[in-house]
């Protein structure tokens, strides 16, 4: 009787928490009436999206994707592709590695890596993991181990946004506010050209920023230092990064203002900031000739 | 007499069932495909593969992945980088589970920049090499080759790590 009893007491705290985490949930979802959605409900529904939605951290991942695509097929249009199948697919691999020990292992259609033929030195990525890197950087590389880092410093500018955080608010703002009024997924012509509109605009601030003016310092800065630590968890040696900038140092051509030399902050300060980030690691992993070796027999063709 | 205390016996284990589903945890998955696995690791089996849009439910969670149990019934772990957590609604228990994202997440999903909106631009922008993205979308990596690469690299999970 006595276990009957705590039994009912038990269950009644149970369902007392039940009931307060209902209404929780019903704060969370501003109290929104869920299940099928009507157009009522979408309207309704609607004014919940636009308040929620105000900066680029509320860009939804589908939405990223077609930025990146659109970022993407511009990069395309000023640089042709180095076809090199084989070549291709080993840099996909180190990059799903790197990828793989990121902050966002999981993007909306996956990460993918591409070698653009020209001897600029650069590496690119566009929203959603879209990643570029020029055969003028990989022939300045001598191993994996800075393929790898260059790859998981390009990874860490996606899985901190940098791109999107390109974008002029003003355009943000503009777009969210059409959204707010439209229920429905397909776009009448007016609004379909008012977004078309700031579709190029949002294009126009990512691609000046990647390919003329350069990320902000700091979120190179930040880029580097996510790299060290998912090269790190990957099992690359991350004083690759290190190996890499030096050849940017003793660069004097490069110096001549094109591409990576024009967009990035200066190598040796760069250098001071990794060296110091690594010499804080308890450990780090070794070089292994096996991925130095795969690295040569991939690259040996590079013209 | 002895029905009295069995009738409320059920009662209350309804309640319990009840209060069980209300509360738990759904997540939306935010990627185009995830693959349900069946331990919280990359290099785990696929149980299933899910879409974006799929609502799942939480059963515990993990170093970054979540337990979860899909509309069909099958239990696996997904990483928390494939799914948007808290905005789904569980009480529409006659609802499948995919119906149940709230008003508001519905109305976002397939919205705002879209297919749409890039066929629109594509057709003032033809010097945007689309077709060259489609190709680069194009390349995989399986599984099994990464597996074979990170073993021969010594990487990840073959030792690589400090």
């Amino acid at each position: 009787m006595r276990t009957y009893r705590k039994f009912q007491i038990c269950s009644c705290l149970v369902l007392l928490v039940g009931l307060m985490s209902c209404t929780t949930l019903e704060e969370q979802i501003g109290a929104v009436s869920p299940v099928k959605v009507s157009a009522s409900d979408a309207q309704a529904a609607v004014k919940v999206g636009k308040a929620l939605r105000n900066s680029f951290a509320d860009i939804t991942e589908e939405e990223e994707y077609y930025i990146g695509r659109a970022v993407s097929a511009l990069i395309l249009s000023m640089y042709p592709v180095y076809e090199n199948n084989a070549l291709t697919r080993y840099i996909n691999m180190v990059g799903q590695a790197v990828a793989m020990n990121s902050g966002r292992p999981e993007i909306y259609a996956g990460y993918h890596f591409l070698i653009l033929d020209t001897e600029e030195v650069n590496a690119l990525s566009a929203p959603s993991g879209f990643i570029f890197i020029t055969k003028g950087l990989l022939k300045r590389c001598h191993d994996e181990e800075m393929i790898a880092n260059i790859l998981a410093h390009e990874v860490s500018h996606v899985t901190a946004k940098h791109g999107l955080q390109s974008i002029k608010k003003s355009r943000l703002v503009d777009a969210f506010t059409i959204l707010g009024q439209e229920a429905t997924k397909k776009y009448g012509p007016q609004e379909l050209a008012q977004l078309t509109s700031i579709f190029e605009g949002v294009l126009t601030d990512i691609v000046g920023d990647l390919v003329e003016r350069g990320y902000d310092r700091k979120y190179e800065y930040e880029a580097d230092k996510l790299a060290v630590k998912v090269a790190t968890s990957t099992g690359y040696d991350p004083d690759g990064l290190i190996d890499f900038l030096q050849t940017m140092v003793d660069d004097s051509a490069g110096q001549s203002g094109k591409g990576w030399f024009k967009t990035h902050p200066s190598a040796n300060d760069r250098m001071g900031r990794v060296q110091k980030q690594i010499s804080g690691l308890k450990s780090v992993p070794e070089v292994q000739q096996v991925r130095t070796s795969r690295f040569q027999k991939s690259t040996q063709g590079l013209k | 007499m002895k029905k009295l205390p069995r009738l409320k016996t059920l009662l209350v284990c309804v309640f319990i069932v009840l209060v069980t589903v209300l509360v738990a945890e759904t997540l939306m998955v935010k990627v185009q495909t995830t693959y349900l696995r069946n331990e919280p690791k990359f290099y785990a089996s696929t149980v299933a593969v899910l879409n974006a849009g799929e609502v799942v439910e939480t059963i515990s969670e993990a170093n970054g992945w979540y337990q979860v149990r899909t509309a069909k019934g099958t239990v696996g772990w997904l990483h928390s980088s494939a799914v948007q957590t808290g905005k789904f609604n569980l009480a529409a228990i006659d609802k499948s589970l995919k119906t149940q994202a709230t008003a508001d997440e519905i109305a976002l999903a397939g919205k705002g920049f879209n297919k749409q909106v890039e066929e629109s631009y594509r057709a003032q922008h033809s010097e945007a090499n689309f077709s060259g993205v489609d190709r680069m979308l194009k390349i995989k990596v399986t599984q099994s080759r990464l597996l074979e690469f990170l073993k021969e690299g010594k990487l990840g999970i073959y030792g690589g790590r400090p």
